[in-house]
């Protein structure tokens, strides 16, 4: 495990300055405004292979514009394939890797992980509603939803990162989950724009509401965990302070932001994340269930919990989907049928407002250290706050601010053609999750991390986590967020 | 910089007492946390959600 997030955790850089941030930028952004030219009429993405819920696997794979029928499922499938790869390609020769290794291993990750998707959207596994019981002649079915694709993506990258280790190894090129996590943030953009623009006031509220998850990541969690780590623990305050962050803010990125504020060996922060990512994979194995159980009669709740408790953009921004389809379907279930999006989009929003402060976390934390614990580092300076600044935040908020003034602010044609376009680009969101969820199970060897002797860095993340971490984070999305509930769907 | 080295640090306790900068910098996080939250809660009570 180590070894493998060792290489992949840290931030590649070109010798340009682009950084997979920036990548992520361009890239989300491209797939927005190609998918705005549906609004003239257009339309440049309508060939993006979606998947539907199937009992015959003929009928799984389709284009997701109808006016594409004739490329036909597994045309839609290979073109998609073909789009990804060449674009991410070229991305990451940009980035400076091996852009023939990264092919190879980016066909075989695309493969598996878009099997995992049609996997999920069998009925059995994924019909919901007593109609769709119905639809596919069936008396059972788990109820995941298609979205129950992402715990089987994950489910195959866990398997692949323990039991076949060299096949991992080689698959590392294109095992880049914060990259893919990050263009489907900017992605996502679109479609909370669309989704907010119904319900500006609760919207709002929601946004209004992330403020909460700022002072409680930064100024509780960080704290608390800070003093575990230090007193009960007794690591060093070059191991604490990347442990605290990455167990109280935002994971892998802000470790090894607050690691190199505080100038730590760089190893120490990309090591804590090893322990960080395979915490987030236990996490989105066992929260989004516990909140369809016990938070599905408080949407956001469970939406706001799921964006404090797990930690990575990835595993956070993935868990939400899998929450929102969840409780999505027990609420179906139930007869109530909610909008969707709002949970996911509540916890993008807690967890991009998490993201935002980073840098300047990283440099009040390298102020302290460098002003008054280590005064022989070279003193911090104000420029790192915009160095650490995680610039995929910018994206989305381009995308966001774009789409929410086309569904307001112009005329009610192009408002009405919005979501359609919007919808276009989030097939590409989707698929840039499978990969995530995929690339951070093939990232996670339990069994590698326990060799490596690393029992008692997790006992503190187990200590903080469970002990503090997940209940305080349920208090306040609760105090939040209780009684708010989704606009159900007319 | 070896990771065995830094694996041999991860497993054993390092004798470096809390120093009164870092006291100092918890105190006053969590201590500006709560008082931050009880602001927001009452903000979130007397301006609720409006549908």
């Amino acid at each position: 495990m180590a070894d493998i997030a060792v290489s992949s955790a840290g931030q590649a850089v070109s010798k340009e300055g682009l950084n997979e941030d920036w990548l992520a930028v361009v890239i989300g952004v491209a797939v927005f405004a190609l998918a705005l030219f549906s609004l003239g009429g257009t339309d440049l993405l309508g060939w993006a292979v979606t998947t539907l819920v199937y009992t015959d696997i003929t009928a799984a794979l389709a284009p997701v514009a109808k006016g594409f029928g004739a490329v036909g499922g597994l045309g839609a499938l290979l073109a998609t394939y073909l789009a990804l790869l060449v674009v991410l390609s070229a991305g990451v020769a940009a980035l400076g890797a091996d852009v023939k290794k990264f092919a190879a291993a980016f066909t075989v990750v695309f493969a598996i992980a878009y099997a995992s998707w049609i996997v999920g959207s069998y009925a059995h596994i994924a019909a919901v509603t007593p109609a769709e019981y119905q639809k596919f002649g069936i008396s059972w079915s788990l109820k995941l939803t298609n979205e129950g694709g992402f715990v089987v993506a994950l489910a195959s990258g866990l398997v692949i990162a323990n039991f076949f280790p060299r096949f991992a190894e080689w698959l590392k090129e294109a095992i880049r989950p914060e990259l893919y996590i990050k263009i489907a943030i900017v992605i996502l953009g679109a479609t909370v724009a669309v989704t907010a623009a119904g319900r500006l006031n609760l919207a709002s509220a929601i946004l209004l509401r992330g403020v909460a998850a700022i002072v409680e990541a930064y100024l509780i969690y960080w704290s608390v965990v800070y003093f575990v780590a230090r007193k009960w623990f007794g690591f060093s305050r070059e191991w604490s302070v990347p442990l605290a962050s990455g167990i109280s803010i935002c994971g892998v990125a802000a470790a090894i932001a607050t690691g190199g504020a505080i100038r730590a060996r760089p190893a120490v922060p990309v090591l804590v994340s090893s322990l960080v990512v395979v915490f987030a994979v236990v996490e989105i194995l066992i929260l989004p269930f516990l909140a369809q159980t016990f938070l599905w009669q408080e949407p956001l709740v469970a939406g706001a919990w799921i964006g404090l408790a797990v930690k990575t953009d990835g595993a956070a921004v993935a868990g939400g989907g899998i929450t929102e389809s969840l409780i999505m379907a027990k609420a179906a279930a139930e007869g109530i049928k909610y909008q969707p999006g709002w949970i996911l989009a509540t916890t993008a929003t807690v967890k991009v407002f998490i993201d935002i402060f980073i840098g300047i976390w990283a440099f009040i934390l390298g102020y302290i250290w460098t002003n008054h614990i280590d005064r022989r580092a070279d003193t911090a300076k104000a420029s790192e706050m915009w160095e650490r600044f995680p610039k995929f935040i910018l994206g989305f908020v381009l995308v966001f601010a774009t789409s929410l003034f086309l569904a307001i602010g112009t005329t009610p044609g192009i408002a009405k053609a919005l979501p359609s376009a919007a919808g276009e680009a989030n097939v590409f969101r989707v698929i840039f999750f499978i990969l995530t969820f995929f690339s951070i199970g093939v990232l996670s060897d339990f069994r590698k991390l326990w060799q490596d002797g690393f029992g008692r860095l997790a006992a503190v993340y187990v200590v903080s986590l469970f002990g503090f971490v997940i209940w305080v984070g349920l208090l306040i999305s609760w105090l939040f967020f209780g009684g708010i509930t989704p606009p159900l769907a007319s | 910089m070896w990771v065995s080295d830094l694996k041999e640090e991860a497993h054993g306790r390092v004798v470096e007492p809390l120093l009164p900068i870092e006291k100092k910098l918890i105190g006053w996080s969590f201590g500006v946390g709560i008082v931050l939250l009880a602001i927001l809660v009452m903000l979130n009570h007397f301006v609720p959600v409006k549908f």
